[in-house]
């Protein structure tokens, strides 16, 4: 006698869970389609336009981030190291290579919100951008980042154990409208090592 | 329990129906996407720097510590705003956004006329005004169609390092987002 209202609470309670989970799950996992992917970098150029796919709105609408416009620039973040394992807080690592073409462009780390890291103490340098990192003869540079100080070019995060993105801001860059014609290349991520991993 | 396997059937075609329903609609109900947030200021027709930490009202944080970033949201109902800023800066831009946060237009001081911020931004119905007889005052500015009555504006600012940040700062609290008159 409880079989029909129990059928249609299966069903029920399938749609809704189903339904709301994967709704969650599709805006955690992904910012949108039409990605620009290099190497470990991923870039939307299109999210913050009218024609943005629905996840991407929806993503948008939740994140409520201020999107660079497209004449602005375009922002590359990585997750993960060329070696596709998550970038964390006790390992150092290295980047090392050229942008696409741009005029200017900024790097920090951030949690995985997208929110600034601090450095372990006021002061670090938590930010890098084209103006201040130091250039091999060959214009391509070589960026560590760790928790503690390293020789040239230093990108500090916190001192511990929690997983963070690299963001990579090309200010002015034609990167955004490219049609796959120009050869693209963001620098690679190598880890150097990890303290007691 | 062929009753079982077609509930769940149902129920996985109700999933994804109500997985289309959410992604579609949520964009209106979020609460804080980034117009919302740029309205936690309060006031609008007027640059605000963004803090670098987040405080305790929904406004939008300064999220890159080599650019410094200003919002102003605006209201074309009582007629154009006019954007301007001029400063000693390396690098400037400036995106547009009507309500529903899509780019409406953007720039930056490469793109500009004279390497100084000043755009009018106006509805279809009000160029059209404008573009008959166009104002002394406006003749070096870029005019931008808006869609909607409502929108903000993002005006960026490149902070290398710390001893560009008071010109930085100063361009920012310079800049104006004024509704615009034409002088008689």
């Amino acid at each position: 006698m409880f079989r029909t209202p129990l059928v249609i609470a299966t069903a029920l309670a399938v749609a809704f869970g189903l339904g709301i989970l994967s709704s969650i799950y599709a805006l955690r996992a992904t910012v949108g389609f039409g990605a620009i992917a290099l190497g470990p970098w991923t870039a939307f150029p299109a999210a913050q336009t009218v024609g943005a796919d629905p996840y991407a709105k929806a993503h948008r609408a939740r994140d409520g981030r201020l999107l660079l416009g497209g004449a602005e620039g375009l922002t590359f973040t990585a997750a993960t190291d060329s070696e596709n394992r998550t970038l964390m807080e006790n390992c150092r690592y290295e980047i090392k290579g050229i942008t696409p073409p741009a005029r200017l462009w900024t790097l920090h780390a951030a949690d995985r919100d997208g929110n600034p890291l601090e450095g372990a103490r006021a002061g670090l340098p938590t930010g890098l951008n084209s103006w201040s990192a130091l250039r091999s003869a060959d214009s391509n540079f070589s960026i560590r980042i760790a928790s503690s100080a390293m020789p040239g070019n230093w990108l500090a995060v916190p001192d511990g154990r929690a997983p963070f993105l690299l963001v990579m801001t090309l200010l002015d860059t034609p990167t955004a409208g490219s049609s796959g014609v120009i050869d693209l290349a963001m620098p690679g991520i190598a880890r150097l090592g990890c303290a007691d991993a | 329990m062929r009753s079982f396997l077609y509930a769940i059937a149902v129920g996985l075609v109700g999933a994804a129906l109500l997985h289309i329903v959410i992604i579609l609609s949520l964009p209106s109900f979020t609460g804080r996407d980034a117009y919302t947030r740029v309205q936690a200021f309060g006031e609008t027709n007027r640059f605000f720097p963004l803090a670098g930490e987040p405080g305790a009202t929904l406004a939008p944080i300064n999220d890159d510590p080599a650019l410094k970033t200003a919002v102003c949201a605006f209201s074309l109902e009582n007629g154009p705003i006019r954007l301007s800023a001029e400063g000693n800066v390396p690098f400037w831009s400036l995106a547009i956004y009507d309500s529903a946060s899509n780019e409406v237009f953007s720039m930056n001081d490469r793109t500009s006329v004279s390497g100084a911020l000043d755009t009018l931004v106006a509805t279809p119905i009000q160029l059209i005004g404008i573009r008959k007889a166009v104002p002394p005052e406006l003749e070096q500015s870029i005019l931008v169609e808006m869609r909607g009555d409502e929108g903000y504006a993002v005006l960026r600012t490149f902070v290398p390092s710390q001893s560009r940040l008071e010109a930085a700062v100063g361009f920012l609290a310079d800049a104006s987002c004024e509704p615009f008159t034409a002088d008689q």
